[in-house]
């Protein structure tokens, strides 16, 4: 092995060991300073509180994370560099046989370690901060449905849909559930995200900071229509929350009034349909199923269970669904069947009167077709 | 268990005993092809079948990608969309890549390298491998049906509500896993009573070591699954409300038992490709890997830690909150084992004679991305960091770089280092320098991006997405059009490989029995080797990667004089006199 001990002599750890050491050393710096003094807020705003903690600690574990990237793929590249084979070395030249380093060993254990302990340590720190209630200033609650978010307010007896405003230094208390599947509830500019899971309730706290309007974002897949969907957080100054909630509370004091069926235009319920109901409806026969069955034959198919009478469904049924929404069993056989899922309600779809008599003529047209 | 036979002293025990004699090999084209009990041939099968779900699972990656290129989505309906990349995963995951690493290059390999001429249970093994096309086709014909669109991971209750293929899926998935923990056992006590004479734990190929944390994993936590899957089959089909939360059944409980598999099935993915990284950069660097028993216990540790940390992928999912902590802490200290192993490689690498043959570059682009990749994993680990990534294309993107970048480019390394010895032909030296950096360059163009498009605000799994990030940055369709343009040459960049393959098989040169002058024991014998693997079993008397040294191998099978007489072949490689 004489061949081998030249270069290993010569200078130690190979050539250029230290100089790439230094090189490095440089790059790495310039790269922290630059995560370091990086705004985050100029790419995705910092609504207010947790935002700025988990930001901080992003931002410590790329500066750790990025130490170690390019220290270990830059001695990759250097060692494959000047540890290659070369054209003159014969066909049996071997590296440096060395088997173990047992103090290098120790260090690659120990300062990784050490590194875990730091992250684990500020992250429980963190985390810990996130559990502590804020004061129960305002408690909500929102509930997924496929496909939108509902939002229902302390002492609002109807729910609001697809805008959730809240008022700008208020802590708040949300508990997330869902009617159907698994949604998830998560505003980026807040950093924070929690499933919306059926038959269970998680909270978020956070303090809403700065006037804006935020995306809300379902990350669980929830259905065909999982990419739409969406709602706004509207953060507003308290004098417009204290307006916006003003007019829901008087919007809840004077209610739609009956719904008269016979002004109803199934041209326009036609367009509605497209709009409102065929995300989950496909106007074809019951077994054309996309999240509910087809639609194209209400009143004559009897595939269609009775829900509303148990009897034969007419105009009048049709719209007591669309009014009421359904969930829950099959009961029409006079038996408990399995659940058929859920159709949300008028207010969950934004349905005025005219547009459930438009609605029912036209899916009545479309059952004598 | 006979007497373990000694070079020269044929045993003459038993006729039960499997080393003491060689069955006669079967004849005829369908008992040696196609219905064999023979490991090499096994293996051979797992990689092809498991190439072309490789390559059908490619496409429809295709299909999301291209989908993706607009905004508003437009190129399929959104539920082909949701099929696609539900069965894009499943099948790169459960039909590519865990049959590859296990079923192909374990059953191929394994044996080899600790000289036995066969599993342990050949017929087990037999159905295994059967079970697994099965199981493909099965999944793959769900499209006929209507395909499975909640994602690999299928969360109920949306599962429930999903197509007539989900309940195919869960079939598919159910066969794979028996497949999976049949193949662990069988790997188990090969590994455990087969070694040849002499092979203690720490004289083991690294390789070997890996193929015993993931045979452990495969035979304990796939049976979790293969429960979890059996209760969403029964629901779906005969309505027994296991996960419905409207009969009392609990949707995070199919999560739990879900990812009480499918954190270990990524170590499962995972470990194997560091076996095959370990091995190659030994063989192509010309030295010992720098610290044998710390890579070889990381992987233990990684397997056992393994089973500790699965709700790390449930942080937003519904548990109770201190429950996260442990999960968190056990989940970074994944990461020392995990750095050891790093670190230990790249001290490999120095002071070596590095040949870039493209095994060490896909085993060096390995390090390099799955660096990256473990990294990012980190970030995850952070309940508060995570809590804003979870659900993202951050999340997309590291497992891309675990599972694209780790064990794909493992698999791709472990394709050029063991061609000569499967097919007894080489491969296009250069062609394959060239499929190694278009691959890595697609790879990067592909998932880069996918880090900053997800913690910025963009959902996985959506067919459609809202372009809203009007920053430096670039906006979210300048991006994905930049990671479809990444992938279409990613695809593209398999063909490569697989030119080089057909052209290998088909006027590919005749390899010697070891070209790479590597010094595990599948290369003292003939490429492809014979039926019974070796003649009489070898004796090892010492750990196998001194570089330079005369084979530790005592006994070991005469070679053809072409092999042993070639002018390529060093000195130092000349069988040690016996």
């Amino acid at each position: 092995m004489a061949q081998l001990a030249a270069p290993h002599k010569k200078s130690g750890l190979g050539p250029g060991f230290w100089q790439v050491g230094i090189v490095l050393t440089i790059a790495n710096l310039a790269i922290s300073w630059w995560i370091i003094t990086l705004d985050i807020n100029k790419y995705l705003t910092e609504a207010g509180p947790p935002a700025g903690d988990i930001d901080w600690l992003f931002k410590f574990m790329s500066v750790v994370a990025n130490a170690i990237f390019v220290y270990t793929v830059g001695y990759i590249v250097y060692f494959s560099i000047v540890w290659r084979r070369k054209k003159t070395d014969p066909i049996d030249a071997v590296g440096i046989q060395i088997h173990d380093n047992p103090t290098l060993e120790l260090w690659w254990t120990i300062i990784p370690g050490i590194l875990v302990i730091l992250l684990a340590v500020f992250s429980v720190r963190i985390w810990a901060s996130l559990q502590n209630t804020l004061g129960d200033v305002l408690t909500m609650e929102s509930i997924g449905h496929q496909f939108k978010y509902e939002f229902r307010y302390p002492k609002l007896k109807q729910s609001v849909y697809d805008d959730m405003h809240l008022p700008v230094g208020t802590p708040v208390t949300l508990h997330v559930t869902s009617a159907d599947v698994i949604h998830s509830f998560w505003v980026p500019e807040m950093r924070i995200k929690y499933d919306m899971v059926p038959g269970l309730v998680q909270t978020l706290r956070f303090t809403p900071e700065k006037t804006g309007t935020y995306r809300i974002i379902c990350t669980e897949f929830c259905g065909t229509n999982h990419a739409n969907m969406f709602a706004t957080l509207h953060i507003d100054s308290q004098q417009d929350f204290g307006r916006w909630i003003a007019a829901q509370f008087k919007a809840q004091n004077q209610g739609p009034g009956p719904v008269n069926l016979s002004s109803g235009q199934a041209s326009a319920g036609q367009a509605l349909f497209g709009q409102k109901c065929s995300s989950c409806h496909s106007s074809g026969p019951f077994e054309q199923k996309i999240v509910g069955p087809g639609l194209g034959k209400l009143l004559s198919d009897p595939n269609h269970p009775n829900l509303v009478t148990g009897e034969k469904p007419n105009a009048e049924d049709i719209s007591h669904v669309l009014i009421n929404g359904y969930s829950g069993p099959d009961n029409s056989q006079g038996k408990a069947g399995p659940s058929i899922g859920v159709m949300p309600n008028r207010q969950a779809n934004a349905l005025s009167n005219a547009d459930i008599a438009n609605l029912t003529a036209y899916l009545v047209s479309m059952s004598q077709k | 268990m006979a007497v373990q036979a000694l070079p020269g002293h044929a045993a003459t025990t038993g006729h039960d005993s499997h080393r003491d004699h060689i069955h006669p090999e079967p004849e005829g084209f369908i008992a040696k092809y196609v219905f064999s009990i023979d490991a090499k041939v096994i293996g051979i099968q797992y990689m092809i079948v498991g190439l072309l779900f490789f390559i059908i699972s490619g496409l429809l990656a295709e299909v999301v990608r291209i989908n993706l290129y607009n905004p508003q989505g437009g190129f399929v309906s959104n539920d082909t969309y949701n099929g696609a990349y539900s069965l894009h995963a499943s099948g790169m995951i459960w039909m590519t890549i865990i049959p590859l690493v296990t079923g192909g290059f374990g059953n191929y390999v394994m044996p080899l390298m600790i000289g036995a001429r066969d599993v342990a249970f050949p017929w087990l093994n037999f159905v295994s491998f059967w079970l697994f096309p099965v199981a493909g086709v099965i999944l793959f014909a769900s499209f006929f049906v209507g395909a499975p669109e909640a994602g690999w991971t299928e969360y109920p209750p949306i599962s429930l509500q999903g197509p007539p293929g989900t309940s195919l899926w869960c079939i598919a998935i159910f066969l794979i896993g028996i497949s999976s923990t049949l193949t662990g056992m069988n790997f188990m006590v090969t590994i455990m009573k087969m070694r040849a004479p002499g092979m203690t734990f720490t004289r083991m190929p690294l390789f070997v070591w890996a193929q015993l944390s993931t045979a452990m994993l495969n035979m304990i936590a796939t049976t979790a699954l293969s429960a979890a899957l059996a209760a969403l089959f029964i629901e779906r089909q005969f309505n027994v409300p296991f996960y419905d939360p409207a009969r009392g059944g609990s949707p995070v409980l199919w999560q739990h038992m879900f990812w009480f598999y499918s954190h270990p099935a990524v170590y499962i993915m995972i470990l194997p490709a560091f076996g095959f990284t370990s091995d190659n950069l030994q063989t192509f660097a010309r030295k010992p890997i720098s610290g044998y028993k710390m890579i070889a216990f990381s992987s233990i540790a990684i397997a056992l830690l393994g089973f500790m940390v699965w709700a790390h992928h449930m942080f937003t999912s519904g548990m109770a909150p201190w429950l996260q902590l442990p999960f968190m802490i056990l989940t970074m200290v994944i990461a020392v084992p995990t750095g050891i192993k790093i670190f230990s490689w790249l001290a490999t690498l120095w002071g070596g004679k590095i040949e870039f043959h493209p095994a060490m570059l896909f085993s060096i682009g390995f390090l390099v991305v799955f660096t990256f990749g473990g990294l990012t994993g980190i970030f995850l680990s952070a309940v508060p960091v995570d809590l804003h990534m979870h659900g993202t294309y951050f999340v997309v993107a590291h497992i891309h770089y675990v599972l694209f970048g780790g064990s794909m480019f493992g698999i791709f390394a472990a394709v050029y280092f063991w061609w000569p010895k499967i097919t007894g032909r080489l491969m296009n030296y250069r062609l394959g320098q060239v499929h190694f950096w278009v691959t890595f360059i697609a790879f990067n163009v592909t998932f880069l991006p996918m880090h900053w498009v997800g913690l910025l605000g963009m959902p996985r799994r959506v067919a459609q997405y809202q372009d809203t990030i009007p920053s430096l940055l670039g906006t979210f369709t300048f991006w994905n059009r930049v990671e479809t343009i990444g992938s279409l040459f990613l695809a593209a960049s398999t063909l490569l490989l697989i030119y080089n393959m057909a052209n290998a098989l088909l006027r590919g040169k005749r390899s010697p029995a070891n070209p790479w002058h590597a010094r595990t024991l599948e290369w003292t014998i003939a490429s492809p080797p014979p039926y019974y693997n070796f003649k009489s079993i070898p004796a090892v008397l010492k750990n196998p990667y001194d570089f330079g040294e005369p084979l530790p191998y005592l006994g070991l099978d005469p070679q053809p004089d072409e092999d042993a007489g070639s002018a390529t072949k060093p000195p130092s490689l000349q069988p040690a006199a016996h």
